[in-house]
């Protein structure tokens, strides 16, 4: 079953088109992520399917409801947990009266105290939520999130700004979510918190998505090919290789590149360095997110998110 | 019922705040001690809580309400199935349950300190709710249709500062010229001051129920401007 149906969505501002005619849908267990950088439209797009924003052009299905009739917006609303960018609550209230509240705000929801135990909050339920540090209000966020119970969960930028302790420990419980079997859809411009959670990934950029699939799947299509990389190379081995082999590549402080077509051409190298009996530091570069998203864009993404 | 859930976590929310705490409550009392010795307290106790029960509405609200807006709270509430209706009405009730405990204590002091005895009845309670639900709901309609905290307090004050002069609070309307008398015919606050007036020293059944209902139907109206100007989705 399809949770969520996008179909030639726009957004359109006075001069800027935010979101540029998108479309795709997220299948009911998937973990969906958006990767791309600041102003790429993707908290635009979130927001308009968290039925936050209106949209200009185009037809979205969230949960089977459609967007654009109030009827069904507030049908969204009981199915939907969201965790919004720049999350934020009553500062005076504890962990636990902040979750009580969005719990009380749904017919039926979840025991407050089981979702403080799922993000391992028990020991801050009593403490203000002004006292917290990032990494632990962006807990309580995905546990208001959580508490109604949703079949699908929004998660806009989990983990903008905590550190790197901090985004693995909310690594962690989306990893749960998932063994939770809910449906999850992700914005982020980590391209590693992208490759580790999601089933699948949208990469989007100025308004548009750019390319979309498995992360095995992009990096395969776009990624380009697996380097071999040998250390330190001597200049007779360098040369030598370089006579024998194509795609080869020496740089300045003397490590030979050589791109791997295939398999068989791998084996070739090796026996060929056997041979040579050169005992050198071997390692193969498999490609990532990050090169897909140059090859596609032509730019990398800072740790700030922003193009470069 | 949701409305209750908000009642319950915006007083909570309220209670430990001292900046809160302070503009609320200690800034009346401390106002009426200085006007009440300057010109003794009669007067002084219905005014000048009516008075502060405006500025509490007004200013007090409308920035609190911009603050929660501007940090994405009522943003994350919007996402869950809360009408703006009950979210109103839980903010409301709460600001009126402080009014409540300020008029207690505004007594109180014009009872130790001034020797004007009151003991408030439930004609006084209703018009303290009344005119507590009418100014909240004036500072429910300005945050929903602002949207900068500090334009928010600038704008409130603009209002309430002139309608506290103008309505006799400070300066009885008697020495006034007679323009300024008639304007203040027009002031919601001078139907609250003087309905609490008469409420509280000269039980005067007539005015406090004319009064009252003006403020009843003034309470009405904004609650319903409230709901109409607050826009949660954004464009």
């Amino acid at each position: 079953m399809l949770e969520l149906e996008v179909q030639d969505l726009v957004k359109q501002y006075a001069d800027v088109k935010a979101v540029d005619g998108i479309s795709f849908s997220v299948n009911e267990g998937e973990v969906f992520a958006f990767l791309g950088p600041n102003g790429a439209g993707k908290t635009t797009t979130v927001e308009i399917l968290e039925c936050l924003r209106s949209l200009t052009k185009g037809s979205v299905f969230v949960c089977g409801y459609n967007i654009s009739k109030d009827k069904d917006v507030e049908e969204v609303k009981k199915n939907i947990g969201v965790l919004p960018q720049d999350f934020n609550a009553l500062d005076k209230l504890t962990v636990k009266e902040n979750i009580e509240l969005i719990a009380d705000m749904y017919d039926k929801h979840l025991k407050v105290g089981d979702v403080i135990k799922l993000l391992n909050l028990e020991d801050k339920a009593n403490a203000k939520f002004e006292n917290l540090s990032g990494g632990l209000k962006q807990r309580v966020g995905i546990a208001a999130a959580l508490v109604s119970d949703p079949k699908l969960v929004f998660l806009d930028e989990p983990t903008t700004g905590l550190d790197p302790r901090a985004r693995r420990d909310v690594w962690d419980v989306l990893i749960s979510l998932k063994k939770l079997g809910k449906t999850v859809f992700l914005t982020t411009h980590y391209m590693e918190e992208a490759q580790v959670l999601a089933d699948r990934i949208a990469i989007m950029n100025k308004g548009k998505i750019v390319a979309i699939g498995s992360p095995q799947e992009l990096i395969g299509k776009y990624g380009g090919l697996k380097i071999l990389i040998i250390r330190k190379a001597d200049k007779t081995l360098a040369d030598k290789l370089e006579d024998k082999f194509e795609n080869v590549t020496i740089t300045p402080n003397g490590d030979v590149h050589i791109k791997i077509e295939n398999t068989e051409e791998l084996y070739r190298i090796m026996s060929f360095l056997t041979e040579m009996k050169a005992e050198r530091d071997i390692e193969i570069q498999t490609p990532t997110l990050e090169d897909v998203f140059l090859k596609i864009t032509g730019s990398k993404i800072s740790e700030e998110g922003e193009t470069k | 019922m949701r409305f209750v859930a908000i009642f319950e976590a915006v007083t909570k929310n309220w209670l430990r705040s001292r900046t809160g705490l302070f503009f609320s409550i200690m800034f009346p009392i401390m106002m009426l001690f200085i006007f009440g010795s300057i010109f003794g307290g009669t007067n002084y106790v219905p005014t000048m809580t009516a008075a502060f029960i405006m500025t509490n509405g007004i200013i007090g609200l409308t920035s609190t309400n911009t603050e929660f807006k501007r940090r994405g709270i009522i943003r994350r509430l919007s996402i869950t199935p809360l009408t703006k209706a009950d979210w109103i009405v839980g903010c409301v009730l709460s600001q009126t349950l402080l009014n409540l405990v300020l008029t207690g204590i505004m007594i109180t002091i014009g009872w130790v300190a001034f020797s004007v005895r009151v003991i408030p009845d439930p004609l006084t309670i209703l018009m303290i709710f009344l005119g507590s639900v009418m100014f909240s709901g004036i500072g429910m309609a300005l945050s929903g249709s602002i949207k900068d905290v500090e334009a928010a307090s600038a704008i409130g004050n603009v209002i309430s500062y002139p309608m506290m002069f103008l309505s006799g609070v400070f300066v009885p309307l008697s020495i006034m010229p007679s323009t300024l008398q008639s304007i203040s015919n027009f002031i919601p606050l001078t139907y609250f001051s003087d309905g609490l007036k008469a409420a509280i020293i000269t039980k005067s059944t007539g005015t406090i129920l004319f009064d009252m209902g003006i403020v009843a139907a003034l309470a009405v109206a904004f609650i319903a401007i409230g709901v109409l100007l607050t826009r949660w989705k954004e464009k």
